[in-house]
């Protein structure tokens, strides 16, 4: 076959007719029929060339396309998700609880979950929630109802708890001698048959579901008043239910569903979970016209006190003009609970890994959160700046959108805030005015991007520096007198107590009766008169026209101020220098209003109510307002108490608010 | 009789064969067609338009998210380029119906529209709506890299990617997040493990190789192909801008390491100095910007943001980069127009040119040109006193943004090679005491001004 090659290229014969040499090859049988078969060879190499590269092909792309889709898109950290516990098939909890005078534990199928034998902490009742389907711990709470009133805490906490969950008792220490009836009768209705009887230095422990079934109950007498029950040791199984049991039947929607991921992980928050009427978790307060905060970041700074932030946020979101989408909530350590809270509202919530200790602490969670704002908001001129322990005015924004162009247009203006240091009950009035003080009050306020990125961050307090982000922003060196504008009536009302430096009885001394805003919608008066030029023209308006006081009668009687309403009266103190408050802190204090240091001053000026007038304070001769002291008048002096307590309470107050 | 058969045989197979290969030929284009998601192709003509599975899916999603009240717009580069080309005509008949599918009729995998993030409230619906729709979705969440820069601070993860698929097309929707510095940032698309790598031909993807940064743009509604779409007003500079987008984060955790091993200095004069020199290198990029030339940031600046994401207190100036092909005569009155008096300027600009500005209270704005060579990229220097020249090799680099300071600027993409080639293999380690003349590793000598020239290239003021 080889030899022979039609090759139609070589033409021997050009004037041959294509017709002829193709009868030729006709005639020529043997050369067609080698042709025939040539061609059928090559057709056949043809196709298995064709078939091995088809497959090839096939092959290579079908590898590519994997290799392209996994090539650079994938993520360079593994993020390897790891498997949420395998889903507990197991119908029954092993639980145990231990009570002793102390120590006490309760272990849930061998894993601790409560553990406490520190001294001189933890006495009392210890409570603990379980989820009846999954056997996860909802909540945990101490009462110390040795101590009065622990009781009714409990009480009110157990009414919240919703019925079929589990709740596990068990006491440290004591826990009797304040259990009241009441209490009783409530441990007793949820199976207890020991409560009625429990006494001094009992030791008991209980398991028992809401409204249902008792696992167990181990009860140790005291023998004596001088020495406490031995310890006793419940070991008890727990038969969990289904989850469709475990959950209540809301309609299917976007809220319930969060609604429904909070309640099956979280107790405590009453009527928010109830099955029949629950409490709404969305507010749609109504809109502000023309809202000049509509697009400022707010800042909430929390820590662990998730029932604080709860109320905190039930009351921002309740604030007209609020925008959901500006507020984040930052929390300071990584807390599940407080999280829980700001999922259940749909907010966006930061956790930051706790920076040194104590005051420092929170200064470092305070910038963070605050430089954190600044980035997430980049257009932002301003940040909103609230904390958990607060409760936020229905007119809140409204206040702020009236005056926070000053904040934008005036130099002299350090901040805004929503709270003011002297306004309680007794002394703040007229809803609709401002103040320009130079101190800076906190407690909701607002504050100006420039200010924190070009002055504040940079010499921000660093870690290792134990100092209060607070008294750090009021020294001179950081306000160079600057001033806050305040509303006479407070936009927040600081109900903490639990807080790091605060105790009960310095809250309520200080914060309990202080005025806080309700009324929506409020007017402010003449807000361009808290500009800087034109709030001196104002003070010397209001000096121009106020009454003098009687001078010789003591001004912490109630008679000093006449009995009358409406009108503005002046009275005049004693202060040598700009920093000589010695007179305005006793006065101060026989006022009840804040004395723990000077707060609320303008150029040695304060200005309050009293009975409902309009009540001016002069320092004189510090401040440049003493010129309106007729001659006559001798400015009055009030003696320190012979100790200086004054000088003690300073730096004590200094780390309360 | 044996031949006959041997031709029979041979005849069968080379019909069976024929046929298979048709087969395989046809197969072989469906297999290839299908790959490039048009296996609707044969369906749809252009000519009658409005059938065409792209266009259905492009309109299908455009009433989901206006179902939702979701602003998106449209920054798909292949059909903006189609737009571009017609712009006059669509922003003067933003109504009139048009007679073919010109531009959602194209067959492609993906139609990509960006959203930005502030603009719509996450709210869970959409997905559900989508999927009744029948759209299957896939979301590409990852870190904040707002937060990236802090310490110790954990968000929650913002997404960066969605994609929408209904048939054999895809909705690729690209979130945009506001930055510092006035731009918008998109994330790159990395999929995690566990995600389906198949779920569309990620690679054909037009974003999300790398991150990217944009100008905020204005928007323009249109109707294109009977939808209404918002696209940017400026579709030319939009894909101008695409093409060198490519955004690098700094090194915060680099930086953080850094700032464990030295401490930074945060003394009054370190804070002053910063301020200083940030507000310095604000009206530096103001400028240069508005005169529309391209810089970057150099030397000690660069390595400032490279190794430590801050200004690096101890230097004494701003550095900036700017290659010789961009520079503009208007360059020094601009300068001296915003405040900065001309310090000095050294060479000209066939070689080795610098310009220093004075900035507020001693601090130095220096500016080096780059000269571009076929392997290697140089900028020179000059000594006053001896006239003595010098070079600084680097080796060839791309420029890519990144956010300095609240400013979106460039820096060379291949930051390390630069930084190396100027500071050496041992650029971690702070030095305060630095030469210019002798301490970069890239310096070379390169002779000395002739004399008679000095006037014109050694200007001090």
């Amino acid at each position: 076959m080889d030899e022979w090659k039609p090759n139609p290229a070589v033409k021997p014969h050009k004037k041959r007719s294509w017709y002829l040499a193709w009868k030729y090859k006709l005639m020529n049988q043997r050369a067609l029929r080698k042709l025939c078969q040539t061609g059928a060879v090559l057709f056949l190499l043809v196709t298995v060339i064709v078939n091995i590269k088809l497959i090839l092909d096939t092959r290579r792309a079908a590898y590519e396309e994997e290799e392209e889709s996994a090539q650079d898109y994938d993520d360079e950290m593994l993020n390897v998700e790891v498997p949420r516990h395998p889903v507990n098939n197991k119908k029954v909890l092993d639980v145990e609880v231990y009570s002793s005078r102390s120590k006490v534990y309760v272990a849930v199928d061998g894993t601790t979950v409560l553990e406490d034998e520190a001294r001189e902490q933890g006495r009392g009742i210890h409570v603990i929630v379980l989820n009846q389907a999954t056997g996860h711990v909802m909540a945990k709470r101490v009462f110390d109802t040795y101590s009065p009133h622990e009781d009714e805490a409990m009480v009110l906490f157990l009414n919240m708890v919703a019925r079929g969950r589990i709740l596990i008792f068990t006491i440290k220490d004591e826990g009797s001698f304040h259990l009241k009836e009441t209490a009783k009768n409530v441990l007793k209705s949820l199976g207890s048959q020991v409560a009625p009887f429990l006494s001094w230095r009992d030791m008991w422990t209980f398991v028992g579901k809401k409204g249902g079934e008792v696992y167990g109950e181990k009860h140790a007498k005291s023998p004596a008043l001088s020495t406490w029950g031995d310890p006793v040791l419940l070991k008890t199984e727990v038969h969990l239910t289904s989850v469709e049991d475990a959950e209540c039947h809301w309609p299917d929607t976007e809220l319930n569903r969060r609604r429904k991921r909070f309640c099956s992980k979280v107790e405590g928050y009453g009527s928010v979970c109830s099955c029949k009427d629950p409490t709404p978790i969305e507010f749609n307060p109504d809109p502000l016209k023309d809202n000049k905060v509509f697009d400022v970041p707010v800042a909430v700074i929390a820590g662990n006190r998730p029932n604080y932030l709860y109320r905190m946020l039930r009351s921002l979101l309740s604030a007209q003009g609020v925008n959901p989408q500006m507020i984040t909530v930052f929390i300071d350590g990584y807390y599940e609970e407080p999280m829980d809270v700001v999922e259940l509202f749909g907010l966006s919530g930061i956790q930051h890994t706790p920076i040194s200790i104590k005051n420092a602490r929170v200064s470092q969670h305070y910038k963070a959160s605050l430089t954190a704002t600044f980035n997430l908001f980049p257009d932002a001129k301003f940040a909103v700046v609230l904390e958990e322990d607060l409760d936020i005015s229905v007119d809140f924004f409204s206040f702020l959108s009236q005056s926070i162009h000053l904040l934008e247009e005036d130099e002299s203006l350090y901040c805004i805030s929503a709270w003011n240091d002297q306004g309680y009950e007794h002394t703040a009035e007229d809803p609709s005015l401002l103040y320009r003080v130079e101190t800076m009050p906190g407690l909701g306020w607002v504050l100006r991007k420039s200010l924190y990125k070009d002055e504040l961050e940079p010499k921000w307090p660093t870690p290792e520096k134990l100092w209060d982000w607070d008294m750090w922003m009021r020294m001179p060196e950081q306000r160079k007198g600057r001033e806050c504008i305040i509303p006479d009536i407070s936009r927040s009302y600081h109900f903490g107590i639990v807080g790091l430096n605060m105790n009960g009885y310095f809250h309520e001394a200080y914060f309990k009766k202080h005025k806080f805003n309700t009324v929506p919608n409020v007017q402010l008066k003449n807000v361009e008169s808290l500009r800087k030029d034109n709030y001196e023209t104002e003070i010397h308006r209001l000096l121009g026209e106020a009454e003098v006081l009687d001078h010789s009668k003591n001004p912490c009687e109630d008679s000093f101020v006449p009995d009358t309403e409406g009108r503005v009266y002046v009275m005049f103190i004693k202060m040598e220098q700009e920093a000589d408050f010695t007179t305005w802190t006793q006065l101060a204090k026989c006022l009840h209003i804040w004395d723990l240091d000077v707060r609320g001053n303008h150029k040695g000026l304060w200005r309050l109510f009293r009975k409902k007038n309009h009540f001016l304070v002069v320092g004189v001769p510090a401040s440049p307002y003493s010129s309106k002291k007729p001659s006559s008048v001798t400015p009055i002096y009030m003696e320190p108490p012979a100790k200086e307590e004054g000088a003690v309470a300073v730096p004590a107050a200094a780390e309360q608010t | 009789m044996q031949k006959i058969n041997r031709n029979v045989v041979l005849a069968l197979l080379s019909l069976t064969s024929l046929v298979f290969l048709l087969f395989q030929l046809c197969y072989y284009k469906f297999y290839l067609s299908q790959k490039n998601g048009a296996a609707f192709s044969k369906v749809r003509g252009s000519q009658s338009g409005q059938d065409s599975t792209r266009w259905h899916v492009v309109r299908k999603f455009l009433g989901l998210i206006s179902s939702h009240n979701i602003p998106v717009y449209l920054i798909d580069p292949l059909i903006l380029g189609l737009v571009d080309k017609d712009i006059e005509q669509i922003r003067s008949s933003p109504d009139g119906p048009s007679p073919e599918c010109k531009y959602f009729c194209a067959p492609r995998d993906f139609t990509t529209f960006a959203l930005l993030d502030k603009t719509w409230k996450h709210e869970v619906g959409l997905f559900r709506t989508a999927e009744k729709m029948g759209f299957q979705w896939l979301k590409i969440i990852n870190k904040d890299p707002r937060l990236d820069g802090m310490d110790d601070l954990s968000g929650m993860e913002i997404p960066l990617h969605y994609i929408f698929k209904l048939a054999s097309h895809a909705i690729h929707l690209v979130v945009f997040y506001e930055r510092n510095g006035n731009f918008l940032w998109h994330g790159p698309l990395r999929l995690k493990q566990h995600m389906d790598r198949k779920f569309v031909p990620f690679r054909k993807l037009h974003f999300g190789r790398y991150p990217g940064a944009y100008e905020k743009t204005e928007l323009l509604l249109v109707s294109i192909d009977d939808l209404k779409v918002q696209i940017p007003k400026n579709p030319s500079s939009f894909l101008e801008e695409m093409s060198h987008s490519r955004f690098l984060e700094c090194r915060y955790r680099e930086a953080r390491a850094f700032f464990q091993l030295y401490p930074d200095d945060a003394s009054l004069d370190a804070v002053e100095f910063r301020k200083k020199a940030k507000s310095l290198l604000h009206l530096s990029a103001l400028t240069l910007n508005n005169l529309g030339v391209k810089f970057w940031l150099s030397s000690g600046t660069c390595l400032g943001w490279y190794r430590q994401c801050n200004i690096i207190a101890h230097s004494k100036d701003v550095d900036l980069g700017i290659f010789i092909r961009d520079y503009k005569a208007d360059i020094i009155p601009a300068f001296q127009k915003a405040g900065l008096p001309l310090k000095h300027k050294f060479g000209k600009v066939e070689d080795s040119l610098e310009l220093s500005f004075q900035g507020e209270g001693d601090v130095k704005l220096d500016i080096f040109f780059f000269y571009e060579e076929d392997d290697h990229i140089w900028n020179g220097g000059t000594q006053a006193k001896s006239g003595k020249k010098f070079k600084y090799l680097f080796p060839k680099f791309t420029l890519c943004w990144t956010e300095f300071v609240e400013l979106k600027v460039h820096v060379p993409c291949e930051t390390l090679q630069y930084v190396e080639a100027n500071y050496g293999p041992e650029w971690k380690v702070p030095v305060k005491m630095w030469d210019w003349k002798s301490s970069p590793s890239n310096v070379q000598d390169n002779g000395v001004w002739p004399i008679d020239e000095w006037d014109n290239v050694i200007q001090i003021y």
